[in-house]
């Protein structure tokens, strides 16, 4: 069990050493929600925005799950870098076994992501409203699973792609799809319209409304809004993804460290 | 040099992509009343231009590269002037950043349409002062920093600010209702310029910030100002020594 916590030790401290590039991420996540959202707060159809509330606080809890997702898939770029540098066989020799190792890194992918997550999320309670205790709770658990799914989804990724290049442009992929074929941006009520009408094709459709950011973003939105109604599916669905990802994390990075 | 980074070629193409057929698209059907018809080309050509000056302003992590693998020192000891190094470097840089966007210009082309040729080679013309202006501007905050770490934060907060503080996404009319000092920048901000001109050229004039003339004397200003504070930048932070 300690070797679980001295791996998460090992990589909040690299994480750390990103400082430059949170810095250059916060002050892009603040610009989009003190800027970008703030304009399009005027810009949005009066009949929409009393639906969501307003643009700003519809994109509060949206920029959120921006700053969750980016900061929890950075754990996936060291595990690339670390197997493409073989340093995983310094891993390996350490004295922790080999569930332990995979364990760590997952969850320190995930609690990296909440923690930085963290100054965003209170930036949203404080424009926003502060939620319940149990609300709260529910909000935490929800943003938990999010994380640690994430993690494994960026881990999965980094040990299945040979060069930095081919995980780069994976994660671009993933990043620009998740991103914006969610409700981050926008209700889904848009997306529903737009495939309603042939426009969006029917599956991108359903990958918005079972996208795990929509489901991060609307459970906070569902608490602090009051829209989307809160329902228990959204936290199945979240604990669906992580389940998922966080044991193909896990078994894949296994696998891959012990390959000779 | 820039062909190397096909990786990046790549993630480039996949976010104009995402920008136009996701965020583009159901944008156009959130805003009000008077943006509906219009909003999908405006944005289309917006997003152009931030992907202009996203790939000019790459040219400063090429100079860290460089000094990084002692390349600097090599190209420093060329027969060739600081001055000439420097604005080859600026139009190098603006150059390939068009080679990279000009599928992309056809794309958005087709999407737009143009109803002025004319139009349309006088805004493509200014926008290559445009590239070459940020590539310049690249170039100065790498030689002036001269630290990866400091350029890659100072880059980030920039590229946040100056893209969201422009007409690039959305009219001026709306940043001044949001507030006075946003559109005060914008106003003097050269992705605005280069935004601008581009929807002229294109025929998209409903939301103009500023006249065609205007826009193009902001752009040739950015150009010139880039280019020889660069050369002034670069001269004296290299005269005597190499990178470090």
């Amino acid at each position: 069990m300690m070797g679980i916590f001295h791996i998460i030790e090992y990589d909040f401290r690299n994480f750390f050493r990103y400082k430059w590039w949170l810095a250059g991420l916060i002050s892009m996540n603040l610009a989009d929600l003190f800027v970008m959202a703030i304009v399009y707060n005027k810009m949005v159809d009066p009949e929409l925005a009393r639906q969501i509330m307003g643009y700003f606080s519809f994109f509060a809890p949206g920029v959120t799950i921006l700053g969750l997702f980016a900061s929890a898939f950075m754990i996936g770029r060291e595990v690339n870098m670390e197997v493409r540098r073989e340093i995983h066989y310094y891993m390996l020799s350490l004295p922790l076994s080999r569930i332990e190792l995979a364990l760590g890194r997952l969850l320190a992918g995930g609690l990296r992501g909440m923690m930085y997550m963290s100054p965003l999320l209170l930036t949203t309670f404080a424009f926003l409203g502060i939620p319940s205790p149990f609300q709260l709770l529910i909000i935490l658990a929800a943003l938990f699973l999010l994380a640690m799914g994430i993690s494994g989804l960026s881990i999965a990724i980094a040990v299945s792609t040979s060069s930095f290049e081919k995980f780069v442009t994976a994660r671009g992929l993933v990043y620009y799809v998740l991103f914006f074929c969610s409700t981050i941006f926008y209700p889904l009520s848009l997306i529903q319209s737009l495939g309603e009408e042939g426009i969006m094709p029917q599956p991108l459709v359903t990958l918005a409304a079972i996208n795990p950011l929509s489901n991060g973003a609307d459970i906070i939105r569902s608490f602090l809004l009051g829209i989307p109604a809160f329902t228990l599916d959204m936290v199945m669905n979240l604990a669906l993804f992580s389940a998922l990802f966080a044991t193909t994390a896990i078994f894949a990075y296994m696998k891959i460290i012990q390959r000779t | 040099m820039f062909l190397r980074y096909k990786f990046l070629i790549v993630m480039r193409a996949i976010w104009f992509i995402a920008q136009v057929s996701f965020f583009g698209l159901i944008v156009s059907r959130l805003v009000v009343f008077e943006l509906k018809g219009i909003y999908f080309q405006y944005y289309v050509a917006g997003i152009i231009i931030m992907m202009l000056y996203s790939v000019s302003v790459f040219i400063g992590y090429d100079i860290f590269e460089e000094a990084e693998h002692g390349v600097f020192e090599y190209l420093l000891s060329l027969p060739v002037s600081r001055k000439e190094l420097v604005l080859g470097r600026s139009i190098g840089g603006g150059i390939r950043s068009f080679i990279f966007v000009g599928p992309l210009i056809a794309i958005a082309l087709a999407i737009v349409g143009v109803t002025q040729i004319m139009n349309l080679v006088i805004a493509l013309s200014a926008l290559f002062l445009f590239a070459f202006g940020a590539s310049g501007m690249s170039i100065t905050i790498a030689v002036a920093l001269k630290s990866g770490d400091r350029f890659d934060i100072l880059m980030g907060v920039l590229n946040a600010l100056i893209i969201r503080l422009s007409t690039v996404m959305y009219p001026q009319v709306f940043i001044e209702d949001a507030s006075n000092v946003y559109a005060g920048i914008a106003n003097f901000n050269p992705v605005t310029f280069a935004s601008d001109l581009f929807r002229w050229g294109v025929g998209i004039e409903q939301y103009l910030t500023m006249t065609p003339l205007l826009a193009i004397l902001g752009i040739v200003a950015f150009f010139f100002v880039f280019t020889f504070v660069g050369v002034t930048v670069y001269e004296r932070r290299l005269e005597g020594g190499g990178w470090k």
